[in-house]
C-alpha cells in the first residue's frame, strides 16, 4: 500500500545547487517506482536556523511530497542519515493540505469531526 | 460569573490540518519565551490544540522555531 509522505531536508548551505540536486535525485531514486508519480519538490532556499545545528547557522531547506511504499522508507532514511551534506531531515505521513472544498455543505465522508 | 467562550482562531481561519512548516502562524501560539500557549489562554479547540502541539514540536526539530527564545545568541 502506498501512502503520501512529506520530507523536509535541511542541507548544508555551503553546498552548491548542483550538489543538492544530485543528492535529491539519489534519494528520490530510492523511493521511485514505475507507476508512481515523481515527487513534488519545492526549494525554500537558504534560511537562518532558529538555533545552530551541527555548528551551522544557516541551512538550505527543501520540501518534497511523494507517494511510496512503507517498506521503501527505512532504506531511504538510512541513505539520508549517512549523507554528511544533510544537517537534519524529517519524514512524516502527509495529512494533506488537500484542496479543501470551500462549499459549506456537509458532504464530508469523515465522521471523526 | 462565566467569561464568554473564546473562539478557536484556527477554526475561524478555516484550516483543517495545522501545517508544521508554517512557522509564522505557529509562532502566534507561543509565549515570548517560546513555550506552547495553553488553550486556556489562546482559546483553541481541543482538536486544533493537539494538532498545534505536534506541529510546533516538529517545527522546533527542524529549526524553524526555537526551543527557547532569547537563550544565548
Amino acid at each position: 500500500m502506498t501512502r503520501q509522505y512529506e520530507v523536509v531536508y535541511i542541507f548544508d548551505s555551503a553546498l552548491e545547487e548542483a550538489a543538492i540536486n544530485e543528492r535529491l535525485a539519489r534519494f528520490n531514486a530510492l523511493i521511485q517506482k514505475e507507476g508512481i508519480e515523481p515527487p513534488q519538490v519545492s526549494h525554500w532556499g537558504k534560511r537562518t536556523l532558529a538555533y545552530p545545528v551541527k555548528k551551522h547557522e544557516t541551512g538550505y531547506y527543501v520540501v518534497a511530497k511523494f507517494d511510496a511504499e512503507a517498506t521503501a522508507l527505512p532504506e531511504f532514511e538510512r541513505a539520508i542519515k549517512l549523507d554528511d551534506g544533510v544537517l537534519r531531515f524529517l519524514v512524516v505521513v502527509s495529512e494533506g493540505a488537500q484542496p479543501v472544498p470551500v462549499t459549506a455543505g456537509k458532504g464530508d465522508e469523515e465522521d471523526d469531526e | 460569573m462565566r467569561r464568554p467562550q473564546k473562539t478557536c482562531a484556527i477554526c475561524e481561519s478555516g484550516v483543517r490540518v495545522v501545517d508544521f512548516k508554517d512557522e509564522r502562524t505557529l509562532s502566534r501560539f507561543l509565549t515570548e519565551r517560546g513555550k506552547i500557549l495553553p488553550s486556556r489562554l489562546s482559546g483553541t479547540c481541543a482538536r486544533h490544540q493537539r494538532q498545534l502541539s505536534t506541529a510546533i514540536k516538529r517545527a522546533r526539530m527542524l529549526a524553524l522555531l526555537p526551543y527557547i527564545k532569547g537563550f544565548g545568541g
